[in-house]
């Protein structure tokens, strides 16, 4: 019955999706701040401080290239249709097995290693890496392949003192773990509203980032790309539960790394198998010469002897400030282990040895994505042009994208159309499954920690469990499509920063103790996750992340101060210089003077990243927590959780129910 | 769950377990901080370095390049070490110890 409504909503959302992208949208590409930008903290940096100046310095369209990617509607269409098709049947398949709360929050146990693997390794391949970053590789060169570090090496700290001992103490959630030999309740709450916090930051990131991507590929308008994403996401988690989540997960994965395992091979045989004629070829390129001494150095005149090839391939044209850099590093490595929808992964598999396996499988499929994006980035430099790729998306999104069309025969040809329209759908289905998993977790939070053993007292049968897990996933979905909607014109950049942050300062302090120490108690979990976060959040608004109108004023103020001395000296400007002089001005009079969010002109803080500063401040509250309140039931109950974290012995099953 | 409760803290005192605790903290916490240490001589080389990125080594492919594929290889070596001392050293100390209390 359930499945039919379902069935019939998919239907008909499909329709109305196909009925409005055929309108002609006047959506042009995004602004430099809002490129589509898909989670992970990288994003943050995905908006360059290139700034406007040197566009018009260097106009990039004297190319004459479009400046618009064009895929083939009808075969894009049918594609997505096709991917959302498989998902859904995957939806129904779940659905009926979907009986236990251990079934919906952890698809009762009985998800293998192998197949787990796949799934976190999905998490990781976000459209932020997939798209993101190729783009930022084919604009910055080496600067972006440093980025694909921090995600893989994050799984070093989640393999090593994070998955087994969380599978061995935990059930469904974070709060499961920090309770244990804590005061429950008040710890629960805590828990789960850091959870929630957390997992609607980075899902609203998510949803902007997904409206964005839609309306550049298929000029479907923002609204009802979020909209349809989100009921989308809502009836995979709320009838499919886990299962159906970690299903949708692992065929996204198996279908990007498929993509981007032929898009790195065209690349490579295009080179001719050879890694350093390519990287020479690439050294040597007259456009990419260009476009890092114009663009991205700003030298008008080439500085002799200097080799601008070379410099592609050597860092500091992207990544400017080494503690920034240290402080996201930070933040990847043990912001992700503190991820809720990231540990929740752990409880799905029988037990440690299959958590093992899954994270070290996860680290695998990683460590060769991001390795064949390097190939594709540097490809896309070399094949396409930064000045192409940075015409249709400042900030390099459609690089992979363009890269794809070119490969697979050029625009216009089947080829070429077929494969954009597939690295398309799988950038969609990228977006569905991580957005679903972070229902999920978020939903759990407020159903079995705040329901069940907060209001129930853990008195509740498992179709009660069920049933709430569903209307709050429900819940949750709704209040993510509304926010989305309402985030459109927001800077959602300092969001995903912030969940890293908050997981890394709050969540990872306070699970490790949980874990490791002894006298760790109540009022150590509570003040690790009030200050990581409280800390973490109050450094964020006053970072150079936010969006500050007085430097959006300044900036402007310079293009109209460069055109106007261009005019002085008697040079006739192009119509579209002059068009941008005059929404320079207008730039100018509706920012100047104006203030950030919490009233600020400038940032404060340094650092893009407060990893540096908030993670020692939210290891300290939790260590002088615990020293200010004693608590002789927790150190008690600590033989308890330590024998259990490392045995194994008295873990929850599957077959629990 | 309906299994037996079982006596922690005399498990805790159990030698075997000890064992087994002293060198899974050692190894994990050890092989944490030691990657870790790699990984982030990345961001601090890079930026307060830069001139040892620039040293070309293969052709026109420079250290910086190969020391970022390094941590790849670190990373994947650290997960292959631990996953076989893990199945062989671990869990048979955890499935001898389970086997004596149970």
């Amino acid at each position: 019955m359930l499945t039919k409504i379902f069935s019939a909503m998919m239907l008909t959302l499909l329709l109305a999706t196909v009925g409005f992208s055929a309108e002609p949208s006047k959506s042009a590409i995004p602004a430099v701040n809002a490129a589509p930008q898909v989670s992970s903290p990288q994003q943050q940096l995905s908006a360059p401080s290139q700034s406007q100046v040197a566009a018009v310095v260097a106009p990039v369209s004297a190319f004459g290239v479009p400046t618009k990617i064009k895929p083939n509607r009808a075969i894009t269409i049918s594609m997505f249709s096709t991917i959302i098709g498989i998902t859904l049947c995957v939806v129904i398949w779940a659905a009926r097995q979907t009986k236990s709360a251990a079934d919906f929050y952890t698809a009762g146990g009985g998800i293998t290693g192998l197949q787990n693997g796949w799934a976190i390794a999905g998490d990781y391949m976000s459209a932020a890496s997939f798209l993101g970053m190729s783009g930022l590789i084919s604009l910055y060169g080496i600067d972006g392949f440093m980025y694909a570090v921090g995600p893989m090496f994050s799984f070093i700290a989640i393999l090593l003192v994070i998955a087994e001992p969380c599978r061995n103490a935990g059930k469904f959630t974070l709060g499961d773990i920090l309770s244990f030999r804590t005061a429950p309740k008040p710890v629960r709450a805590v828990a789960a509203l850091s959870t929630v916090t957390v997992s609607l930051f980075y899902l609203i990131a998510q949803m902007v980032g997904a409206g964005k991507l839609m309306q550049v590929l298929l000029d479907i308008p923002y609204r009802v790309s979020v909209t349809g994403v989100g009921i989308l996401m809502v009836g995979y988690v709320v009838f499919g539960g886990m299962k159906a989540t970690t299903w949708v997960q692992i065929i996204k994965a198996g279908l990007l790394m498929s993509g981007t395992i032929l898009l790195a091979f065209l690349v490579i045989s295009k080179a001719g198998f050879n890694p350093v004629g390519f990287f020479t070829d690439i050294v040597g390129n007259q456009l990419i010469q260009d476009h890092v001494r114009i663009n991205v150095l700003k030298d008008a005149l080439p500085k002799p002897g200097f080799d601008y090839g070379q410099r592609f391939m050597e860092p500091g044209l992207f990544l400017k400030n080494p503690l920034d850099q240290v402080s996201l590093g930070i933040a990847w490595a043990l912001g992700a282990a503190g991820l809720p929808h990231i540990l929740m992964r752990f409880f799905t598999v029988p037990s440690a040895k299959e958590a093992r396996k899954s994270i070290v499988i996860a680290l695998f499929i990683n460590s060769s994505f991001f390795f064949l994006i390097n190939i594709i980035g540097f490809g896309a430099a070399l094949y396409l042009s930064p000045q192409l790729i940075s015409s249709v998306d400042k900030g390099g999104n459609m690089a992979t994208l363009l890269l794809a069309q070119l490969l697979g025969g050029g625009a216009g040809s089947l080829g070429g159309d077929m494969f954009l329209a597939f690295i398309c759908a799988v950038a969609f289905a990228t977006i569905l499954a991580v957005v679903s998993g972070l229902v999920l977790a978020a939903s759990a939070a407020i159903a079995h920690d705040v329901y069940v053993n907060i209001v129930m007292d853990g008195k509740a049968d498992q179709h009660t469990q069920v049933k709430v897990a569903r209307v709050t996933s429900l819940f949750v979905g709704l209040a993510a499509i509304l926010m989305g909607l309402a985030a459109e014109k927001e800077n959602v950049v300092a969001l995903v920063a912030l969940a890293f942050a908050v997981a890394a300062s709050g969540n990872f302090p306070a699970v490790m103790l949980s874990l490791f120490w002894k006298r760790f108690n109540t009022a150590g979990v509570i003040s690790a996750l009030l200050v990581g976060t409280i800390s973490a959040l109050g450094l964020v608004v006053i970072s150079p992340v936010m969006t500050y109108p007085q430097k959006i004023a300044d900036d402007a103020k310079k293009i109209v101060s460069t055109l106007e001395k261009k005019q002085m000296e008697g040079v006739v400007l192009a119509e579209k210089d002059l068009k941008l002089m005059d929404k320079s001005r207008m730039d100018f009079e509706k920012n100047n003077g104006g203030t950030s969010m919490v009233g600020l002109k400038a940032a404060i803080f340094p650092l893009k990243n407060p990893g540096i500063v908030s993670v020692p401040l939210g290891l300290i509250a939790a260590i002088l927590g615990t020293l200010l309140f004693r608590d002789r039931r927790a150190e008690e109950l600590f033989d308890e959780i330590e024998v259990r974290q490392i045995t194994g012995l008295g873990i929850s099953q599957a077959s629990d129910h | 769950m309906s299994k037996a409760s079982y006596n922690w803290s005399e498990i805790a005192r159990n030698p075997k377990y000890l064992e087994l605790k002293r060198k899974k903290r050692v190894f994990l916490f050890g092989w944490w901080i030691a990657a870790s240490v790699y990984y982030f001589s990345l961001p601090l080389l890079a930026g307060y370095f830069p001139a040892l990125f620039k040293i070309k080594l293969i052709g026109v492919i420079n250290f910086g390049y190969l020391f970022i594929l390094s941590q790849f290889l670190v990373a994947i070596f650290v997960a292959m070490y631990y996953t076989k001392v893990a199945n062989s050293d671990f869990d048979r100390l955890t499935d001898e110890l389970l086997k004596e209390i149970q």
